[in-house]
Order: structure tokens, then sequence, then C-alpha cells
């Protein structure tokens, strides 16, 4: 079973919520969930729309046909309708949000006390939202199918969430951020537990400052992390090269949107690998991680942290607005490791400098000290290899393999099930893990990627001299994410 | 307690800097504090240098970014002493946002600015506080534009410690004293000749006069606003007069005080919390 609820209406009619609740809900059901969220960047109308998808196995994305479509507003149908399953449902009329969630989940057939006890969570507007949920829930005729609970332990995960947790599990002592979508849930998540947990949450003039100000606090041993998109990026670059001379430990989270400049700031892309790879001017170590879901998030903060504290070294985790702010149900439970605070207050330098942090122009010098940013990217090498670099999923040694990485990877796992393809997932951009070149080989290669250039298409070929046949290359550039059904139809394509 | 190195110097032979190191030194040396609760920052200039010939930890930074460097360092440990070494390219040109906010913010350092009126390592072309008619050779037109009065921009910033001082020992030594006493931000400027770019501004040593034995009342902002006016950074051949000494002080909620999470931090500040 695999159905599509989608919710639309005006920005600040809340549809947000209506998603948020029936997917705790089926959550606490056992059933798996995916929820994304597209918006655009306005404060009040407009449109924007949430998606839910849910299944009783394991999924990861959502579908192009709709099941039910909860219409808010008039705008709502006229956009979405023509995607419309044949038998489909749609919701619609002048009603409260909650209203909508009561005939919602009377189509599922939950019980009532299933709605009241989100309701009771939500704790804003009770009494309201419990009429208006009932008079919905009395209405609503239908059903489409039955939710029975599965007896299955899932936890409904975010991404951003998953970095501020992971940061969190880390030792962070400070965030600095300036506000920039979709880094923004990280600070805000973060700016929340600060008492809590003890650590401190900034927001600095401008990017600048919050990369100077990061290595500030990290030349006192203090353990940093500092967050932005792609813009704000850029405004860190210089900064990001000073932290790579002078040896401090800096956790860099990148959200991803598309660009250039402003680009669309509030949709998704994967445009921003070769900048987060080759940001800063110079030649220093630093390493890029690229999760591909919420548990992934966690676990690649926390060895940013690891590996920044270790090798004092800039470490970049690099996101995207689709896994940032969507939710997923997953089972696993997060590995995290512990990292020590590595770094004394002493003499740093962004000019080349003497061991004593004396500025210095000695040719020797020069040569030594490229010499030890070369080593510790030997030695970052190295010990990455005891890392889960990469993962397969799919048929093992199928003749078809599809390579990606980041929140492609949702889509992908959905598109996949029962094809003859192996999918492979990168997450450690840089170092990147040459050793994929043994499953590359002789196979017939399908590149996903959420942007127009196959960035990571580039990378595998400057790292493996393997390239990848244009007609291969599945790429969406139109700052939304792919779907999995008809992701399905563009693999299938493709496979010998 | 002696905070030289061994570096030898690279300034050129009789540079004002000389003289801001020799105060900077009596002044830190006689502090009572220990050389492992002072910290340095620097931009990029000439000035800059002053990073390599202090025993002190820190970081010599980038061009323009003493500021937020400095208050990173507050953050991440608000028991040091925190001095900020800047020029005028880095203060007023390439960092001035940083130097507005650093005023705004009122955390607890002090950031100097050697003010020679030129970016003298990059050989002399104007700053913001260059005087109108210089030219160089990237300039043979001539400067076209009034310079900026810091001193003023630092009062309407809501700086709660403005001075200004002449690059001479004695002065450097005595209002670093003062700033060192005071809780929350610092903005003190020296006029800082180069005698290679900008030798006319030699003769300020002259000209000069003591706001405080003069009866300026520092705390009186209305006095400061009007003190600033006396000298504007352009009349740099004129006879008139410049005024130094602490424009103005008062005290003002500091930053750091601010936030219960650093109240409770040790010497050590986050590098003390076991997690
Ligand atoms: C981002 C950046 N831009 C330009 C430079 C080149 N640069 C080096 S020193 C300097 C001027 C320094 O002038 P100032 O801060 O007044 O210091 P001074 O040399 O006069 O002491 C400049 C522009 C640089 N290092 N970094």
């Amino acid at each position: 079973m695999r159905y599509n609820i989608l919710f639309g209406g005006q920005a600040g009619q809340g549809p947000n919520i209506l998603g948020e609740i029936l997917g705790e809900a089926l959550v606490k059901q056992g059933y798996y969930v995916f929820y994304s969220r597209d918006y655009q960047s306005l404060i009040r109308g407009g449109h924007n729309f949430n998606v839910l998808t849910f299944s009783d196995s394991p999924i990861h994305s959502n579908d192009s046909k709709i099941d039910v479509l909860v219409a808010l507003d008039e705008n709502t149908k006229k956009i979405h309708s023509t995607k419309m399953k044949k038998e489909g449902i749609i919701l619609d009329g002048k009603h409260e949000n909650m209203y909508f969630a009561g005939r919602l989940f009377k189509l599922l057939c939950l019980d009532f006390e299933t709605l009241n006890q989100e309701l009771r969570e939500l704790k804003k507007k009770y009494e309201e939202n419990l009429k208006n949920a009932k008079l919905g829930y009395e209405e609503e005729t239908k059903n489409i199918c039955h939710v029975k609970n599965q007896k299955n332990k899932i936890y409904f995960l975010n991404g951003s969430k998953e970095i501020s947790q992971g940061a969190i599990e880390s030792g962070l002592d400070v965030y600095y951020a300036y506000p920039m979508t979709p880094a923004t849930p990280v600070l805000r998540e973060l700016a929340e537990k600060q008492i809590e947990k003890n650590y401190l949450v900034l927001e600095p003039e401008n990017e600048i400052a919050v990369i100077n100000s990061a290595i500030g606090s990290a030349i006192t041993g203090a353990k940093v992390m500092i967050g932005t998109s792609g813009g704000g990026f850029d405004l860190m670059t210089e900064g990001l090269s000073m932290a790579g001379i002078a040896g401090v430990p800096l956790v860099v989270y990148l959200a991803q949107r598309p660009g250039p400049a402003s680009g669309v700031p509030t949709y998704t892309a994967q445009g921003d690998l070769n900048i987060a790879r080759h940001a800063g001017h110079g030649e220093f170590p630093r390493m890029v991680l690229a999760p591909g879901d919420p548990i992934e998030c966690r676990e690649l903060t926390n060895q940013a942290f690891y590996f920044s504290q270790k090798y004092k070294i800039p470490c970049i985790v690099l996101n995207d607005k689709h896994l940032a702010e969507s939710f997923y149900s997953l089972k696993e439970i997060p590995k995290i490791i512990k990292s020590q605070k590595t770094i004394s207050l002493g003499k740093f330098n962004s000019y080349e400098s003497t061991s004593e942090g004396i500025s210095t122009e000695d040719s020797k010098r020069i040569e030594k000290n490229n010499i030890e940013r070369l080593k510790k990217v030997w030695d970052i090498e190295k010990e990455a290899e005891k890392f889960i670099q990469y993962k397969n999923f799919g048929k093992k040694n199928s003749k078809n393999l599809i390579v990606s990485w980041g929140s492609t990877k949702g889509a992908i796992l959905d598109a996949i099930q029962g094809l003859d393809t192996e999918f492979l997932q990168i997450l450690y951009m840089e170092p990147f893990p040459k050793e994929i070149l043994k499953f590359l080989k002789n196979k017939n290669i399908i590149l996903i990627e959420n942007n127009a250039t196959a960035q990571l298409g580039q990378l595998i070929t400057e790292k493996t001299g393997i390239f990848i046949e244009d007609k291969n290359k599945i790429l969406r550039f139109d700052g939304r994410p792919f779907l999995a059904d008809e992701l399905n139809l563009e693999v299938k394509k493709r496979l010998n | 307690m002696n905070i030289s190195t061994n570096v030898k110097s690279t300034w050129c032979p009789g540079c004002p800097n000389f003289m801001i190191l020799a105060g900077v030194k009596k002044a830190l040396e006689n502090s009572g504090k220990k050389q492992n609760e002072m910290v340095i920052v620097s931009g990029i200039g000439c000035h800059a240098k002053i990073f390599d010939y202090l025993n002190l930890p820190g970081l010599n930074s980038l061009h323009g970014r003493v500021p937020p460097v400095c208050f990173g360092l507050k953050m991440g440990n608000p028991n040091l002493s925190v001095l900020g070494f800047s020029g005028d390219g880095d203060a007023y040109a390439e960092g001035l946002e940083h130097t507005i906010h650093s005023a705004r913010y009122n955390s607890n350092w002090i950031y100097i600015v050697h003010n020679n009126q030129v970016f003298s390592l990059t050989t002399g072309q104007p700053t913001p506080t260059t005087e109108i008619g210089y030219k160089d050779k990237t300039t043979p037109l001539g400067v076209k534009t009034f310079p900026l009065n810091p001193i003023k921009l630092m009062l309407a910033s809501g700086a709660s410690f403005v001075a200004r001082v002449f690059a001479d020992i004695q002065q450097v030594e005595n209002v670093i004293k003062e700033a060192l006493k005071h809780k929350g931000f610092c903005f003190i400027e020296i006029l800082q000749p180069c005698l290679i770019f900008h030798p006319e501004t030699l003769k300020y040593k002259n000209k000069i006069y003591d706001l405080q034995k003069s009866g300026h009342k520092k705390q009186d902002f209305q006095a400061a606003m009007k003190k600033v006016e006396e000298f504007d950074y352009n009349e740099i051949k004129s006879d008139t007069k410049i005024p130094v000494g602490i424009f103005y002080q008062v005290q003002k909620p500091i930053f750091e005080e601010q936030f219960p999470q650093l109240q409770k931090l040790g010497p050590l500040g986050w590098k003390g919390i076991k997690r």
C-alpha cells in the first residue's frame, strides 16, 4: 500500500500542522510516513502545499499522483486536481483546518481518540480545534483504507532537527548563524534548546562576522558550528581559508537551495557540491560530508565534529532544502562517537607561520607547512576508510548501477523497488572513497542529481577516470525534488 | 613580566608603530594580568605586524576582521582580556560594519586602530580617512571624497569608551590602562603618522592637546559630540588643534554578562566544559 495526501492553501492557513498531526498519528500506529513541504518565499497568501505519503512498508519520498487532496482554498483545487488518481478524493469547502483533520482521520479509519490525543499535544486552541475536528469526523462517510496498529517502533524525523541533535550530542559549545533559508530551521532548533543543553547561539551582523567570530571562539578550545546557505557561504570563504591555514576546527552546516545568487530561496537543489569542495583560496585540507536522510544528518554532523577536532580542519556538512525540511520515518538508531577538544589557546596565524605562530616568508617553512597540510589530507583519507563513506542498496551485482548523493536517496530507494539495479549512495564527498571504482567498472551507470551540471558525475570522473554517458544522467533542476513514480519511469528507460 | 619576542621588526626605521608597541607593552606588563589571560588579534597591514612582536596568544587574522574575531574570543572565554589591533584600512574600509556593530554590542574588549590615513603596506593608497586632494600612484587625480570622522561614528554607534591618542609611548600606555579598567567595548584610535606615505601628519604631534587636562567631562555625551568636530581629518595642514584623550566613557550593559551560559564558565571558558 502507498497513499499520497496533498494539503494545499495559502501561507498562514496552516497546511503544515495538518500534515504533522496526521504524520505523527500514523507513525504512532507503526506506519511509514514521508512528509515534504513546498512553499513560496512569502509570509501570507500565495500557494503552499505539503505532501504526505504513507505506507506499511518503508518509504522515503512522495509520488506525483494524489489519493486525497485537502484544498484549504480554491486555488489548490485548480492547481492540483489534474494530478488526482481516478478514485481520488477531494476535501474542500470553507472550513477551519482541523475540520479537515477530522475528515482525514475518518477516511483512514483512525479512531477519534488518536486525533484527540494529537490535538491535546498541540496545546493551542484545544477546545476550538476539537469542535472543528469532531464536525469533520462526523460528516465524513467514506473511507479509503483501514489503518490499524502495525506494532512497529518508528521515529518521525526531520533533517534539520537531526543536524541539531547531532551537534548537541557532539558537545556543541557555540553556534553562530545569520538567517538564511533553508539553514534557518537548525538555527531555530538550536536556539530553543540552548539553555537546557547549556551552549550558546548567536546571530552576528553578517556571515563574514559569523565565520570570523566562530574562529575566535574555536581557538579558545570551544566546539563551534556555523550554519548558512549558498549566498552566505560565499561570504564566508575567506574565513574558511583562514581556518584552513591556521588549523582551526570548525563545523560548517551548508544547506543548499537553488542558485546562482538569490536563486529560488525556498526550493531545493544540489548545486553547491563544487563550491563546498573548492571554496576558499589556496590549498588546505577540509572535509565535505553529505547526508541522505535524517539519521545520516545526525551521524555525519557528529563525524564532522570528530574529524574537525582531531585534524583541526573545517568540515562541511552539505544538506539541502528537501532533506532539511522534510519529515522521514526511520527505524535505525544513529551511531554517535565521542570527540575531544583538541585546541589550546596559542598563537594562530592567517599568514604562513613558524611553529611558534610567527609570520614567515621562509621558503623552507612554506614548503614544510604545505607538506603538513597535505599530510593531514592523507591521514584523513586513511581514517575515513574506517567510516561508512558510501552505501549500497538494491540488487547486488546487477549490471545496472545508480549513483547519487544527498537527499535524492529517498526517491531513488522508492523508485528502484523491484527493478534490476544496484544503488550506490556516496556520503563522503571529500575525502572521496576512490575504492568505489570497483563498483563502477563495467556497469551501466545511471547518475541521478538535483542539479544541471552533474557535479557528482564530474567528481567521479576526476577521482576514478570513469565517464558517465549524458543519456544516463537523470538531472532535475527545477527547484523540486524527485518523485518516486516519475523517477521509476526515468530509471526504467535507462536499464540494460 | 616581559611580553617581547625576539622577532626582528620589519617596520620602517623611526615608524611611530614602535612607540605604540612600547606603550602597549608597558601597559600590559604592568597590568597585573597573567600572560595567558591576555589575547591579541591583529588585522592586515603594517600595524598588524605587532602580533609577531608581542609574546601573547591570539590570531593574526584577516583584513578588516579583527572585531568579529575579538568578539568570538570573548564568547569562547569571557575571562580573557582581549586586545584587537587594526589599521584604518581594516577598521574603516574593509571591516567598517564590524566596527559599528562592535560599538553596539558592547562586549568587553579593546579595539585599537592605528590610523595613518593611508593603506601603508600596499604602498600608500587612500583610505576612508584620507584628506581631499591626496595623490598617490593609484589616484593621480587626487582624492575627491571627504574623510570619515571615526570618533563621531563611534559615539553615534553607542560605544561606551571612545578615545583618541597620538602615537606616543606615554599616551598609549595611559589610555590602555584606562581601557583595561573600563567594563565594555573600548574604542581607541591612535594617530600614527606614516613617515613614508603621509609624513605631513607628523605635525599632529605639535597640534594635539589633552582633553582631560582641558577640563572635558568624559561622561557628557553632548560635550563629546562637540569635541569631535574640532578635527575633521581633512584639515591636516592647518593649525587647528587636535583633541586627544578620552572623549566619552559611560557604563552600559555588557554583552557577555547577559547570557547565563557565559556566566557559568570558569577560567578556561567552554574548553573547561566536559560533556
Ligand atoms: C581581503 C583583502 N583585501 C586586500 C588586502 C591587501 N591589503 C593588505 S594590507 C592592506 C591595507 C592595510 O591598510 P591599513 O589597514 O590602514 O594598515 P596599514 O598598512 O596602514 O598599517 C590591504 C588593502 C588583503 N590582505 N586582504
